[in-house]
């Protein structure tokens, strides 16, 4: 028995080791690059980076990259049409060396913690949509001052972005990133299937009151003859589902108000504190007991069950990232498949107290791109991404080559969607190549918007223009604070889950208890987290009045 | 050759001499032991070395050693903080409800697979029961959610064709507290019949013929024979389990879980997870980390003594 036993013994002994050294394992190495960027990065011994290419030598430029899991064949993540482009037309010239290093879009922050830990494995271009990240980076000195070497290297850069959009990535005073810039605000657009309420022979609602009542209809009525699977109002514990509901109940607020209640988590506004979002609450549980809502929206985290219904026609409304539904093999393509005779037409439905359709809209800044300290190759980095502003660049990164991937059209790149698989492969992931840019650029607001229309297929483009009209109207603008609110970066990720365990909550509480549901589940969020934020918030109100 | 050495070393100063022929004469069994000793150094003790985050506001881009000394500031934030009383109490009523639920269950499972008497039958029922240890809880998941769903999840769809009210094993606490335990067993109790099964076989056939001789029927036999014959296996296992009560994997909980339980599925593995590699906290995530350890440790002495005065069988 004796040896067993001894094995025995030595198991739950590792596993009490285990759970202590979980954590510590990845970071336990991090002290020997500490400050000491000197040393780090494989070509040290040609001394400072100030001019590789004049002194002849080659270095290398590891620039992070979004991995989708999407390459096409030929291409890899890191050998694509896109990269070899970049290599020959930016780094070759230059002398750099380019290298990609992919991090799984899924994983993205943690991935990045443990790079930004490692110190001398981590790319010299790094970048986050997650403002909390970047402000922790920040506070904890680990991102080279850009500054002069925007000053020095990067005038088309600034050109591109414009002092509104380099302000985002300000902190205090020192220019720690440069924030990608957004083409188009928009966010969401509502939809409903005309077709529907044509057999009904109801008008399209214009009031949040008025889409109740149809709701009611679709679920009585069933005019898709779902045989009672019908699902009135699809809908996920995904901001593009659950925003557009909450924010328009949001009633008009001072901006103190804006200022103050409003909880920043991540990369987007929430409106827990402002007034309305109580009754926004209410009426999302009422939704749900009269069974007009996803009866499982709570396990609906990536829209996949939502994206399902709506493709098996059973979703009568929804609300939706605006573009979403109109890609090629998208949503409504596929819905055509099951149902040829389905409408799925963009609406502004959801109305508040003042009769406006209120809903949120993206900050002008797309991601924070960062250089870490460690990097030795910060002038290059800044080169890089000063090449990548320029307009004939952006334009190919882009869009491919012309004549093969697109026309010009009056200024307007037209993309040509009948061009062979391999040449519409060439870009597939233009997007995450070019950092600096969410959606394309092409000049002016317009022509970027006629641009992105012109990417889809033309038989959707009338309702892509019109959901993106939508997804513009009646906005609230995100508030720009000049100073990070620490509460926001240290609670920011955990107050998410538990904002939305608070809908979950109060949504599907019984009638009776959704004032005590909503009460114990507020009380969690501000314990957690939200006390703190709004203290925070209302000092620096004070202060910067 | 072996035997020359064994004769010439038996002689003298046995007590300085034993240490290194043992090594000369079982090298490769020593040998053996290197890989699993360097694993334990390696990927055990040398990250112990990185506790000391808990005492440290750590910064990455500092690193451990060039962190600055906080004392007990980051256990104070952690035994103030709601979530982990809440994380701490779910951890303890899902591992306690586990160790009712699916610690007999193996058992129990063995002493069935052992009364078999057909082997082809034993053999097919051993395979199909091991098969559930082998595949990961993210796709477990993924099935659950297919089969109990309650829009959509195979077994409401047919409660509601039979026209009663769905059940929301998925999205009530209580429920899921059912969903998560009987997937916990399907998942574990084949492969945990394993030890049972091994140490079935060490009891001497001749007690069981003996017994049924004597006239004792199949339950007398199970009673009076095979558990007492498993005695040392349950207590070892039961150890180790209560070893465990604190940790908790983090796969199930995660997987299973979802907005509306969190109430009951956020433990503290998801949060270590939430608040060490979400929000890059990782001092906080250390010393709830930490904690684990010391109290697993307590535990595990714990049950040993307990078991060593109750049954003579311990582990330690």
């Amino acid at each position: 028995m004796a040896p067993k036993m001894t094995k025995a013994a030595s198991l739950s002994l590792a596993a009490v080791l285990a759970s202590m050294s979980l954590l510590s394992a990845c970071s336990s190495n991090s002290n020997s690059d500490a400050g000491n960027a000197g040393s780090g990065g494989g070509s040290a011994s040609a001394g400072t980076a100030s001019s590789p290419a004049a002194s002849g030598k080659q270095v290398t430029l590891k620039v992070e990259l979004f991995d989708r899991g999407n390459s096409p064949s030929p291409y890899t993540i890191t050998n694509s049409y896109l990269t070899k482009y970049i290599q020959d037309n930016f780094g070759t010239p230059n002398n750099i060396k380019m290298e990609f290093v992919p991090v799984p879009r899924s994983e993205e922050i943690k991935k990045l913690n443990v790079l930004m830990a490692s110190g001398s494995d981590v790319p010299d271009i790094v970048f986050t949509y997650d403002s909390a990240t970047f402000n922790r980076y920040a506070q904890q000195g680990g991102l080279t001052d850009l500054t002069d070497l925007l000053n020095e290297h990067g005038s088309n850069l600034k050109a591109f972005l414009g002092e509104d959009t380099l302000a985002y990535g300000n902190f205090e005073g020192k220019q720690l990133a440069i924030p990608g810039k957004r083409s188009i605000l928009g966010k969401y657009a509502s939809f409903i299937r005309t077709d529907w309420l044509d057999a009904l022979g109801m008008k399209v609602p214009t009031t949040t009151q008025e889409l109740y009542d149809t709701l009611k209809a679709f679920k009585e009525k069933d005019p898709g003859k779902t045989g009672g699977k019908v699902i009135p109002y699809g809908m996920t514990i995904e901001p593009a589902q659950y925003d557009p509901l909450i924010w328009s109940f949001i009633q008009p607020t001072t901006d103190e108000q804006r200022f103050t209640l409003t909880q920043k988590l991540g990369s987007n506004e929430y409106p827990t504190l402002l007034p309305g979002f109580k009754d926004a609450l209410q009426f999302f549980n009422k939704l749900y007991n009269e069974g007009l809502i996803s009866k499982d929206f709570g396990l609906d985290k990536d829209k996949k069950q939502m994206t399902q219904d709506v493709q098996n026609g059973v979703v009568g409304f929804l609300t939706e990232d605006y573009p979403n539904l109109y890609y090629a093999e998208g949503t409504y393509e596929n819905l055509l498949k099951t149902v040829p005779t389905a409408k799925l037409d963009p609406v502004d439905v959801l109305t508040n107290s003042e009769g406006k359709h209120a809903k949120p809209e993206y900050a002008p800044n797309g991601m924070y791109i960062m250089i870490p300290k460690s990097s030795e190759r910060a002038a290059e980095a800044v080169k890089y991404l000063d090449w990548m502003a320029q307009t004939e660049n952006m334009l190919a990164l882009q869009n491919g080559v012309e004549g093969e991937n697109y026309e010009m059209k009056d200024g307007i790149p037209i993309v040509k969607t009948d061009a062979p698989q391999d040449v519409i492969d060439r870009i597939y992931n233009y997007g995450d190549i070019v950092i600096l840019a969410n959606g394309k650029f092409t000049g002016d607001e317009e022509k970027n918007k006629q641009a992105f229309a012109a990417g889809f297929p033309p038989a959707y483009q009338e309702n892509l223009r019109k959901a993106l009209d939508i997804s513009v109207a009646d906005t609230f603008k995100p508030v720009l604070i000049d100073r990070p609110i620490e509460a926001e970066s240290k609670y920011g990720t955990a107050l998410q889950d538990k904002y939305e365990e608070m809908i979950v909550k109060a949504a599907t509480a019984k009638p009776a208890n959704f004032e005590s549901a909503y009460e114990s589940a507020l009380k969690d969020y501000m314990q957690s987290g939200g006390q703190a934020i709004q203290d925070e918030r209302t000092k620096v109100y004070q202060e910067t009045k | 050759m072996e035997a020359a050495l064994y004769s010439r070393s038996a002689g003298e100063e046995i007590g300085i001499m034993r240490g290194t022929v043992y090594l000369r004469r079982y090298w490769q069994l020593y040998a053996l032991l290197v890989l699993p000793l360097a694993y334990f150094v390696l990927f055990k003790y040398g990250p112990m070395w990185g506790v000391q985050i808990a005492f440290k506001d750590f910064n990455f881009f500092q690193g451990i050693a060039g962190s600055e000394w906080i004392g007990l500031d980051a256990f104070r934030e952690v035994f103030h903080s709601h979530d982990f009383f809440k994380t701490l109490r779910n951890t303890l009523m899902l591992n306690i409800l586990d160790l009712i639920v699916s610690f007999p269950a193996p058992l129990i499972l063995a002493i069935m697979l052992f009364e078999v008497k057909f082997q082809w039958f034993k053999r097919l029922s051993q395979t199909i029961l091991y098969i559930p240890h082998f595949i990961s809880w993210v796709i477990i998941g993924g099935i659950v959610y297919q089969v109990f769903g309650t829009q959509s999840g195979m077994i409401n769809n047919f409660i509601v064709s039979l026209g009663f009210e769905p059940i929301p094993f998925l999205t009530d606490k209580n429920h899921w507290l059912f969903t998560y335990l009987a997937t916990g067993v399907w998942q574990s109790a084949g492969w945990g019949t394993i030890l049972y099964l091994a140490a079935l076989t060490g009891i001497n056939r001749d007690l069981f013929e003996a017994a049924e001789v004597d006239g004792a029927g199949r339950f007398k036999r199970i009673w009076h024979i095979t558990l007492p014959g498993l005695k040392t296996t349950i207590a070892t296992l039961l150890i180790i389990n209560l070893g465990n009560m604190i940790a908790i994997g983090f796969d199930r909980p995660f997987v299973i879980g979802n907005k509306m339980v969190m109430d009951y599925s956020d433990v503290l593995s998801t949060y270590v997870y939430r608040t060490g590699l979400e929000s890059g906290q990782y001092t906080l995530a250390t010393v709830v980390g930490l904690f684990q350890a010391v109290v697993g440790l307590v535990f595990v002495l714990g049950a040993n003594f307990a078991s060593k005065k109750l049954t003579d069988e311990g582990i330690l």
